[in-house]
């Protein structure tokens, strides 16, 4: 795993916000949830491929990986997780993220927004 | 992108540029639909690789892979190129899948671009595979490489004439 790759991965893990007076942390799992948490919001962050890969004797000298961050929550503005997630991206991959999509899932009532992202490693 | 030509006097040159730039939309159209064709293939190899698990409902807030049936649907559903859109000298065109229809799952219609949708972004329910992102981000130079290679080729070509 790249190093950009795991501090990006501490900092949304330990994502937090008060709500009603109490301290909450976003739920985060690396790649996938077997078992979707019971919550109001929570995301997911994967290394998903290798983008790009910089040679020269004979050496991948910098490889670049694409990954992706997904949230899930049953609030339409994303209870906050949205600026959050945003900022901690500018901050760990400068400009190279974007969002990607953003949906609602009509069975579950749950709005999807998916950035995706590069790191080097 | 850059590329040569090679004039002699400036008669000359006027006469190229003149011929490019009637050209242009017909060359550009072949490129692309080179480019296109590259991309089209690697969308294609790369749902090869989507990942499987027998159906079973995602139920009790459990996640699951696509079956190999919506995996099925997908491969069925077959990449293409869309009409080219011109304007000018500026063409543009999109790949996809042909069939945007609906598909048959579980005795349900389903529509097909919601199924590659959900295994491509993931759903709250299925794990995502990201093939489509991956098969842009690995056709991309090739589509590029591809391109210029036919501009190349059509100006050199008009340039001896």
């Amino acid at each position: 795993m790249p190093d950009e790759f795991t501090t990006l991965v501490t900092a949304l893990k330990s994502l937090t916000q008060t709500e009603n007076g109490s301290e909450i942390t976003l739920p985060v799992a690396e790649d996938e949830w077997y078992t979707r948490p019971d919550v109001v919001s929570y995301g997911i962050v994967s290394l998903d491929f290798e983008a790009d890969a910089l040679r020269g004797d004979n050496v991948k000298q910098t490889t670049s990986y694409e990954g992706s961050v997904d949230l899930f929550s049953l609030v339409k503005s994303g209870a906050g997780w949205v600026e959050l997630i945003t900022q901690t991206l500018t901050e760990y991959c400068g400009g190279s993220w974007n969002l990607n999509s953003h949906m609602y899932e009509r069975e579950t009532s749950l709005f999807h927004w998916e950035w995706t992202f590069e790191v080097s490693g | 992108m850059a590329f040569e030509l090679k004039a002699d006097g400036l008669s000359e040159v006027s006469e190229l540029l003149g011929k490019m730039e009637d050209r242009a939309p017909a060359v550009a159209g072949k490129a692309l639909y080179d480019g296109a064709g590259i991309m089209a293939a690697e969308l294609s190899k790369s749902a090869e690789s989507i990942k499987t698990a027998p159906f079973k409902y995602a139920g009790n807030g459990n996640t699951r892979l696509p079956s190999p049936e919506e995996k099925e649907i997908v491969m069925a559903a077959g990449t293409g190129i869309a009409k080219f859109d011109k304007n000018g000298a500026e063409v543009n065109t999109s790949v996809g899948y042909r069939n945007a229809g609906y598909a048959d799952l579980n005795g349900k219609k389903k529509p097909i671009p919601l199924i590659v949708n959900s295994i491509n972004s993931g759903t709250s329910f299925m794990q995502k595979q990201p093939f489509v992102r991956k098969a842009a981000n690995s056709g991309g130079k090739k589509s590029i490489e591809a391109m210029k290679k036919v501009i190349e080729t059509e100006f050199e070509a008009m340039s001896k004439k």
